[in-house]
């Protein structure tokens, strides 16, 4: 890479490294019960009394659920990042390909057979969704190339099917299950902790690490299969990669968190507008954005309502899609 | 292509049936499967369901109780205790932020997951499953126990178990068992089959439950309600207001049903009848004279 690339990514990741660390701090510091902020402080600082009941809240049930936040929101970004290039479709989102709707069929059936959240459900919403990918490719890939327009008609067939299945279980469940289920397609973050964050991020960080390796191909893929070929891209077994690394990544995130809608489809279109449309400035860039951007939206639904939270889907849609119109019709002047 | 995947589905759903739910009553063990014993004396008590509260109360143990769900409100000192978040599902910081020595929940309607956690911060939970009337008279029994106050309780399910008695010796005067429809949704219209606690106070308060059956909330359309020609229309307000009486008037308006000839159609306050307390005495006296009341 040349020496001014270097230098953007560096300068665009750092920035964003400092906004979500920030994040995470603050994310700390609220929660639905009011802990005293210089006692969080001195936690923070190392200064703290380990055994008190702030120390058991900061450290075993904010952490981890800021850790998670941030994990998902990397990984929903960057996942709709690769998808909207290897689709070549701007409102494709990591969703796209019946990932949500094998998962979430899989879940509920978990959730149903009265698993505990992790890992009965979250191995059977990760079964749904592969199974489900593995029928979307092979609907589509007729010849040996993967072809991207009946792959995204696959997708969103595979979806709808997945959807109305969804909808017959639901309208048979009782009513204690019926809650859970609601708030695993809404996307619920409560559910976590240390052990699952670390097994996570185990998962996660060598696709980030993949993702990144290809992120001079992925420029040469925007400008079309052909010119890509003609620059030497394998665009078949790249696009594999692509779709086998992604998948994989997102699976694992949406077992641990549910349906999470709005983070993929809008932090890459914010960070190309932001800071355009070169990918190895993107990736690194989507992975700490989208980082931020969730813990900072999980921060409000934990915090705005008076009595237990609000899904943080439903934040991340009325943050989002309002900062996205404002940021578009911005950059037309 | 969608033919073997909806058996499976259905296969999964019955198998749903069938497996045992994963805890059991009584103390939950810890986190490493250990048996955990609570506290002799719990002072800091958190309740789970609003029936927990109710009964802590009624054992005259309420001074114990260090937080409740926000739709604990019966009795009215209820409301004034530390709210811990929605029921069924409350926040796990808000449980641990009190500091409790004893957590009381309801099986198979507190999430399994939460319970759980709550063991790993060191908190132990006593799970209780009150399923009709005689298992919730068991339930006051066993949480008198675990406070030291059997007496009460003894006097509490004494007092419960007469007044069943006699609604239903004076039930058992009569042959007539009225076709009862208890509505307990409103869009769709929802009633309740058996194994629930209200088919039971029907039943045992000499009425027929028209929606009698393996489902446990059963949805009509208006159609099949009036083809089971109800003699008593019962509506529970599951939210007070005014939508009530719209529901009774919408009724009305079937003039055939014999509910609404005999201008037997009633509303009622659901708490009485669907929480498993000492208050569903009171229910099923209400019932009995809703459904009898000629005996009553």
């Amino acid at each position: 890479m040349n020496h001014r690339v270097v230098k953007r990514t560096l300068n665009v990741s750092v920035l964003l490294c400092l906004v979500l660390a920030s994040s995470a701090v603050l994310g700390l510091f609220t929660g639905s019960t009011g802990q005293n902020p210089w006692e969080v402080l001195a936690l923070i600082t190392g200064r703290g009394d380990p055994d008190s009941v702030t120390a058991s809240i900061i450290w075993r049930i904010r952490l981890p659920r800021v850790l998670l936040a941030s994990m998902i929101g990397a990984t929903l970004s960057l996942g709709g990042l690769v998808f909207q290039t290897l689709l070549r479709n701007p409102i494709a989102e990591p969703y796209v390909l019946g990932i949500s709707g094998g998962s979430a069929v899989g879940a509920i059936l978990g959730i149903l057979l009265g698993l505990s959240r992790f890992p009965g459900v979250a191995s059977f919403a990760f079964a749904g969704s592969m199974l489900t990918l593995l029928l979307v490719v092979s609907i589509s890939s007729g010849q040996s190339s993967v072809r991207k327009d009946s792959l995204i008609l696959a997708g969103v067939m595979v979806n709808a099917f997945c959807s109305s299945i969804i909808m017959f279980m639901v309208s048979l469940t009782r009513d204690s299950r019926l809650h859970n289920i609601l708030f695993w397609l809404m996307g619920d973050l409560s559910i976590t902790d240390q052990k699952q964050v670390l097994i996570l991020f185990g998962v996660l960080l060598p696709c980030f690490v993949v993702l990144f390796l290809f992120a001079n191909s992925m420029n040469l893929l925007l400008m079309g299969e052909d010119m890509a070929a003609g620059m030497g891209v394998d665009v078949r077994l790249i696009s594999l990669a692509l779709l086998g690394t992604t998948s994989l990544m997102v699976s694992a995130t949406v077992c641990h968190s549910g349906l999470l809608g709005f983070v993929g489809l809008v932090i890459p279109h914010l960070l190309r507008l932001l800071f355009g449309a070169d990918h190895r400035v993107l990736i690194p860039a989507c992975v700490f954005g989208g980082a931020a951007y969730l813990v900072l939206c999980d921060l409000v639904a934990r915090t705005l309502p008076a009595h237990g939270e609000m899904p943080v889907g439903v934040v991340t849609a009325m943050i989002g899609a309002p900062l996205f119109i404002f940021l578009l019709a911005k950059s037309r002047r | 292509m969608a033919y073997p995947f909806s058996l499976i589905v259905v296969f999964f759903l019955g198998l749903s049936a069938m497996i045992p739910w994963r805890c059991e009553a009584g103390m939950l063990p810890g986190p490493g499967g250990e048996a955990l014993r609570g506290p002799d004396d719990p002072t800091r008590i958190v309740s789970l369901a609003p029936s927990i509260t109710e009964i802590l109360f009624s054992l005259g143990a309420g001074h114990r109780l260090a937080g409740a769900t926000d739709l604990c409100d019966f009795p009215s000192e209820a409301t004034l205790l530390p709210k811990v978040g929605r029921f069924p599902g409350p926040d796990l910081e808000r449980i641990v932020s009190l500091r409790p020595d004893l957590c009381i929940a309801l099986k198979n309607v507190n999430p399994a997951d939460l319970l759980d956690r709550l063991g790993t911060f060191g908190i132990p939970v006593y799970v209780v499953e009150p399923k009709d009337l005689s298992t919730t008279m068991e339930t006051i029994l066993e949480l008198g126990r675990l406070l030291d106050a059997e007496a009460s309780a003894e006097k509490l399910v004494g007092g419960m178990s007469s007044r069943v008695e006699r609604v239903k010796s004076r039930v058992a005067k009569t042959g007539s068992r009225p076709g009862v429809f208890l509505q307990i949704g409103v869009t769709p219209i929802v009633s309740v089959g058996s194994h629930t606690f209200i088919d039971e106070l029907i039943t045992v308060s000499g009425g027929r439950n028209l929606a009698q059956g393996p489902v446990p909330y059963p949805r009509f359309s208006r159609e099949q309600v009036l083809a089971l020609q109800p003699e008593v229309i019962i509506i529970t307000s599951m939210t007070r207001g005014l939508v009530f009486e719209h529901v009774r008037d919408e009724w009305r308006e079937w003039e055939s049903l014999p509910a609404v000839k005999n201008q037997r159609i009633f509303i009622v306050d659901s708490d009485l009848i669907d929480r498993p307390t000492a208050r569903l005495a009171e229910g099923l006296e209400m019932l009995a004279g809703l459904i009898h009341p000629e005996l009553f």
